[in-house]
């Protein structure tokens, strides 16, 4: 018999490894006893009391991996430690996968790649412009995700990348779909013939999802930021976005979302609208119908009816679809159930274009329409942590993400507001989007479910009905499983609405007086 | 850029604050070990779904697998990031604070004494093999060995304290130390098991903590950083989460709540998490 | 067709700069993604980015890229050739009998480690000027010995790089541009002068040294009238799997293969020359200096070419790490701290033990060898604790900061793609990715010597300072 010994200094193996690589050891054929422990004083007096110590064992240190074999032969023991080995290397293999290139800089990543055609920026607002001009410089378009970029910064990119003829999404441009593949927070939809530019990210993603729906589809969806249609940037990237579409073969209709524009951009996107070969369908939310109509667009005031605007301008039968009218039995039903003192809604939104969408369904039939996102500053919240009558609450804006993942990832934010929420009993109905797709929560309706079962238990407690909407947006071919996600909520005890517009009208029409 | 999800709230004061300096001590599928230069501290980086410990961070991350992290890889703190050479950046940014709270002895006992007893049974039917508990036959004489002298040792610990013979009860726990197979020995996890209980405000035991401090004086010498280092933390009342919920659970928990904390704890490492469990039932016991 | 409109057609294929889920979200689209490894351009300094963005306007991008492009020819093109050995006060531009040269960027007595200052202390002693250590120490603080780096006398010093009149140099001449470099012997084992050891079995060595060793060498070359191509030489080496810093065995082989044939000829007793060969053969090392000079020689022919960003010169101090840039001609240092090298050490040392980064041997890593080669080296992986595709992916990330590679010295495990040469400031500054060098680990008290060997990198403020001062010059 002969007993060799292996020592490999600073090794750590975790416990369960460890343990089969043990027991794999000592079941090698030629192995008469294997040991594998690390080298601490203690385990050496066991490896003494088996009449096994070697001088190389007795220098060990306690980092150190002692492996000892006993054999029938020293070939046999070095057989075993190259057996042995195996086992140890094999798992150190399966962790370092394949070894792929890799690129610090743009220039050198193009370089490798010059394949690549777009690059997605989602670094810190203050290094951001700098990556963007470098991947507009290396003739890449760019999506850039990043916020905090100076204005001027917005302009200089847009101008070159104008220059350039690339597309220059952003800043602040969280979703798109190029090509069929979506970019940053989209949804899985099909592959049609609308195309959209839009300024607003939740926006442009209900209307795909809608259009998704109602059964038609989209070649592109070209984000442009927030503030591309500001008078100071004046529309650059949605006037490129319209023209590229517009001489895209696959596309058949355009659809625009955005909030209002500046005057002076509105004009040149209006004029753009009059000129396009294309029907045009525009949705600016809270916009003005007449001078849409007047350039030759389609004007749409919400969000469904864009996209069944644009469904059927692409040729879909109408009398085949399902619009989805609003449940007017429900709305008695709820309004019977809410006391006098439950006049108000609160509407707690991830999504900013959702928020708006339902603030200015309200604001149709109420003054007193409070939101951290008013453009109005009377009626903007003094204090966003205090809601005022109507209030909707965006909560991927600026005062809520400071230095906080956007809610549409982490929920927290909005789970603490609506247990406060709930217990006001002047509030008649809380109103809220769950955003799934690629980049979002993997289960937002389970997030906030046992906040909701709360809240509904507490109130049925002190007798009063406590009415909440969620409107889910997403399509079956997302990955969150958007049935499962309706059921969780419809097993709450909320009310499931079936799109962003349905959802601002369910709350509006609940707690609207004397009709 | 990723996110830590929740850590130990001194670690993180250190890298929003401080300037943190290490390197990458060892590295497994699920835990990163970093070695902090200042003081020689260890410091782990852990997956989700592993439970909040004293000197680590949870982080948003499935593995560690294809992170392409070495051992000896810079780690570097630029308030609030945490940067493994250029391969990994950890923002604090929403990061929940945790801190090891060990719950009180109860002032009645009679849950307590109940659920030691369930704990018991439920160890012997699902405990890991620990070494402690039996002495172990294989046929392996290392491991027999090995079985031996952990069963030996730790009931003649457990009788010297139940003495309070004290000074001869710390021989019989640095004789623990390091004594085991696995990265942390067998010896180590049941003393910390055991100076879990002894950090237990209200507990009778509880003037034992200066036991706990002496052990440790000799342990650095005698097992290895990464154990040791869950030693020395054990010794001042800072253990993982796992273990102050079974804690918890213990003491006023129902039956159910109780295995669940208890099958979280037996989930630890190999037979870590049944040795750390013995530990815990016999300080307990020796309130009887 | 437009560019947007090609975009639509074409298969989207995505450079994705920040958050990682973005790219996963891609690649379950199957879309083709190249994650970037990215950290804020300097870190994030404003100043910095500023001068970064500078030195890339269209303007001065070309000129940049013209002086670059000459700098690393330069490098590349140098044909350092070993023409001799001789003693410093006979070769050495500006020695005298109470000068001590050292390692790194200027430094005075008083700020010295404890490795240099028993390096300088052995030096004293064994050049005559003090009887003993104590006294050498008075000697040195008094103000009569001249202190300077050896970088600034054409020399490299591995190590404290101490250099006294007395002791034996190699000269290394450029057959390309006619500049010529020195450096010292090598030692050879650890308790030696260069780590701060300085006790009576270190000063009888470099006695022996300068009486035997230094003159048989001497005199061996006085019989080679070509010279040795070194070039040639280290390229050799690298095929043989040295990195000819931390790993010198195949070109130390081959040096003294080179030499043997007149070391024989000499007129030294065969006794003597058994002493020299036993010598050589006592360590790899060796060999270690010829190489650094080799890359003093490159190099020097590459500084102050005006708006270059090429760096030059890399060094340390045990004190500072200084770095000199080819577009800022003249001795310009820039300096940060002196960073612990981390790695395996001696039995019985611990990391606490260890002395700050210290050495010119650094200027290896500046020609492209040392740690930018470690691909070719396998076999000292576990020195610098890692494994073949650790090394393999340090000489690939050198890449990134570099301009380009030299084809004249090769990595065969790289498909024989040249060692990356020309350290560019600007992509240092941009990527956050420091140079990596091998280097051995000094005892930080004076007396004891090597305890072990490691990898470090530089502080990057030196190449901050560099960038910015780089920005103010440029033409």
């Amino acid at each position: 018999m002969t007993v060799q010994v292996l020592v490999k200094p600073n090794t750590y193996i975790d416990s369960v490894s460890l343990m089969s690589l043990s027991t794999k050891a000592n079941q090698i054929e030629i192995v008469e006893q294997a040991i594998i422990a690390m080298g601490t004083e203690m385990n050496k007096e066991v490896i003494r009391n088996v009449g096994l110590m070697t001088p190389e064992v007795e220098s060990a240190k306690t980092s150190d991996l002692v492996i000892i074999v006993k054999a029938a032969s020293e070939e046999l023991c070095e057989d075993a430690f190259e057996s042995i080995n195996e086992l140890l290397t094999k798992k150190k293999d399966s962790s370092k996968g394949k070894s792929e290139v890799k690129y610090s800089t743009i220039t050198s990543a193009v370089h490798g790649t010059p394949e690549a055609n777009l690059a997605i920026i989602a670094v810190n607002g203050s290094y951001a412009p700098r990556e963007a001009r470098k991947a507009l410089e290396n003739n890449l378009h760019v999506m850039l995700f990043s916020d905090n970029v100076s204005i001027e910064d917005e302009i200089q990119l847009k101008t070159l990348a104008q220059e350039k003829g690339l597309l220059m999404m952003g800043p602040d441009c969280g979703t798109a779909i190029i090509g069929n593949v979506a970019l940053c927070f989209a949804n899985a939809v099909r592959k049609g013939n609308i195309g959209i530019v839009g300024a607003s990210g939740t926006g442009s993603q209900e209307v795909t999802v809608r259009i998704h729906e109602f059964g038609g589809g989209i070649t592109q969806l070209i984000g442009t930021g927030g503030r591309d249609l500001s008078e100071e940037v004046g529309g650059i990237m949605m006037l490129a976005g319209i023209k590229a579409l517009e001489e895209d073969d696959a596309t058949k209709v355009i659809v625009l979302v955005s909030k209002p524009p500046a005057p002076s951009v509105e004009e040149k996107v209006l004029a753009q609208i009059k000129q396009c070969k294309k029907p045009v369908v525009v949705w600016f939310v809270g916009g003005n119908e007449e001078k849409v109509t007047q350039a030759g667009g389609h004007f749409a005031k919400m969000s469904k009816e864009a996209a069944l605007k644009a469904v059927l301008l692409a040729g879909a039968d109408e009398s085949k679809l399902n619009k989805r009218a609003l449940n007017l039995p429900l709305i008695e039903e709820v309004r019977a159930k809410l006391n006098p003192q439950q006049k108000y809604i609160r509407g707690l939104f991830s999504g900013g274009t959702l928020c708006d969408e339902a603030m200015h369904i309200a604001m149709e039939k109420f003054d007193n329409v409070y939101s951290n996102i008013q453009r109005d500053p009377e009626y903007r919240l003094k204090d966003v942590r205090v809601s005022q009558d109507h209030t909707f609450i965006d909560f991927g804006d600026d005062q809520f993400t400071q230095g906080k993942p956007h809610p549409m990832i982490d929920p927290s934010t909005r789970i603490e507001r609506f247990i406060q929420e709930a217990k006001d009993p002047s509030v008649g109905v809380i109103v809220m989007d769950f955003v799934l797709g690629f980049g979002a929560h993997e289960d937002p309706v389970g997030a906030m479910l046992p906040a909701i079962i709360e809240a509904k238990q507490a109130a049925d407690e002190e007798g009063r009905h406590l009415e909440i909407i969620g409107y889910i947006l997403g399509t079956e071919l997302d990955s969150q499983n958007i049935e499962g996600q309706i059921n969780k909520l419809l097993a709450s005890g909320a009310t499931h609405a079936s799109s962003s517009q349905n959802a601002g009208l369910l709350a509006r029409e609940f707690v609207v007086k004397g009709e | 850029m990723r996110f830590a999800k929740s850590g130990d709230g001194d670690f993180i004061q250190r890298i929003i604050h401080h300037k943190f300096h290490g390197f990458v001590h060892s590295t497994f599928n699920r835990t990163i070990n970093i070695q902090c230069l200042d003081r020689g501290d260890l410091y782990t980086l852990a997956c989700k779904g592993i439970d909040n410990a004293p000197n680590t961070l949870i982080i948003d991350l499935d593995h560690f697998e294809e992170t392409d992290i070495w051992v000896n890889d810079v780690v570097s703190s630029d308030h609030p990031v945490l940067l493994i050479a250029n391969k990994m950046s950890i923002t604090m940014n929403g990061v929940k604070n945790w801190n090891c709270e060990l719950p009180k002895y109860p002032s009645e006992a009679d849950v307590l004494i109940m659920n030691v007893s369930t704990m018991k049974q439920y160890i012997n039917l699902h405990g890991n093999n620990s070494r402690i508990e039996r002495a172990f036959k294989s046929g392996n004489p290392f491991d027999d060995e090995m079985s031996r002298m952990l069963h030996e040792r730790t009931q003649l610990l457990v009788s010297e304290l139940q003495n309070k013979r004290i000074s001869t009860a710390i021989t019989h726990a640095t004789s623990l130390i390091g004594l085991g197979p696995g990265l942390t020995p067998a010896g180590d996890d049941f003393l910390v098991g055991l100076f879990t209980v002894f950090n237990i405000e209200n507990n009778r035991s509880f003037l034992h903590q200066s036991f706990c401090e002496e052990v440790v004086l000799h342990a650095k010498a005698l097992t290895n950083e990464i154990s040791y280092m869950a030693l020395a933390k054990a010794a001042v009342g800072q253990v993982r989460e796992s273990i102050s919920d079974l804690m918890e659970a213990l003491f006023r928990g129902s039956e159910e709540e109780l295995l669940l904390a208890l099958d979280r704890v037996l989930a630890i490492g190999s037979t870590s998490g049944t040795d750390i469990a013995l530990g815990i039932v016999a300080g307990l016991e020796m309130n009887k | 067709m437009s560019k947007i409109n090609e975009l639509f057609t074409n298969k989207l294929n995505v450079i994705n700069v920040g958050i990682e889920n973005f790219r996963d979200d891609l690649l379950k689209q199957n879309a083709n993604v190249t994650h970037l490894e990215w950290t804020p351009p300097g870190r994030g300094n404003p100043e910095l980015i500023a001068a970064l963005d500078k030195l890339e306007d269209p303007s001065v991008t070309d000129k940049i890229e013209a002086a670059n492009k000459e700098a690393v020819e330069r490098i590349i093109n140098s044909q350092p050739v070993l023409i001799g050995f001789d003693q410093a006060i006979n070769v050495v531009p500006g020695m005298t009998k109470n000068t001590i040269l050292h390692a790194g960027p200027p430094i005075t007595w008083e700020r010295m480690n404890g490795p240099m200052k028993g390096a300088v202390t052995g030096a004293i002693v064994f050049e005559g000027l003090a009887p003993n250590i104590e006294e050498a120490a008075v000697l040195a603080a008094s103000g009569e010995i001249i202190f300077s780096p050896c970088h600034e006398h054409n020399c490299v010093g591995s190590m404290a790089g101490v250099t006294s009149a007395s002791m034996f140099m190699h000269i290394v001449e450029n057959k390309t541009y006619g500049n010529i470099a020195y450096t010292n012997l090598s030692e050879q084992m650890s308790k030696i002068l260069r780590m701060g050891a300085n006790d009576e079995s270190v000063i009888q060595r470099l006695i022996w040294m300068r009486d035997v060793l230094g003159p048989i060498l001497r005199d061996a070359m006085k019989l080679n009238p070509n010279g040795i191509d070194l070039r040639l030489m280290l390229s050799q080496a690298l095929h043989m799997g040295d990195e000819c810093h931390n790993r010198n065995v195949a070109g130390t082989t081959l040096l003294i293969q080179a030499l043997t044939p007149y070391i024989i000829q000499t007129n030294f007793t065969v006794e003597q020359k058994k002493e020299v060969f036993e010598f050589v053969s006592s360590s790899d090392y060796f060999s270690g200096p010829t190489w650094m000079a080799l890359c003093k020689c490159a190099l020097d022919a590459a500084h102050g070419i005006e708006n270059s960003t090429i760096v030059t010169t890399m060094a340390r101090n045990g004190v500072e790490f200084g770095i000199r840039v080819s577009g800022i001609a003249g001795n310009v240092w820039f300096t940060g701290p002196a960073q612990q090298v981390i790695g395996p050490m001696f039995a019985g040392y611990k990391p606490e033990d260890s002395g700050l980064d210290i050495g010119d041997s650094a200027i290896t890593e500046t020609y492209g060898i040392g740690g930018f080669a470690m691909a070719t080296a396998p076999a000292i992986v576990s020195l610098v604790g890692g494994t073949v595709d650790d090394a393999i992916s340090y000489t690939t990330k050198m890449a990134e900061i570099t301009t380009t590679e030299n084809p004249n010295v090769t990595i065969p495990m790289l498909d024989f793609i040249g060692i990356p040469t020309g350290i560019d400031i600007q992509k240092v500054i941009q990527t956050g990715i420091m140079p990596i060098i091998n280097t051995a680990i000094a005892h930080k008290d004076a007396g004891i010597g090597m305890i072990g060997a490691g990898i470090v990198n530089p502080p990057i403020e030196a190449f901050e300072q560099a960038l910015l001062a780089l920005s103010e010059n440029i033409k």
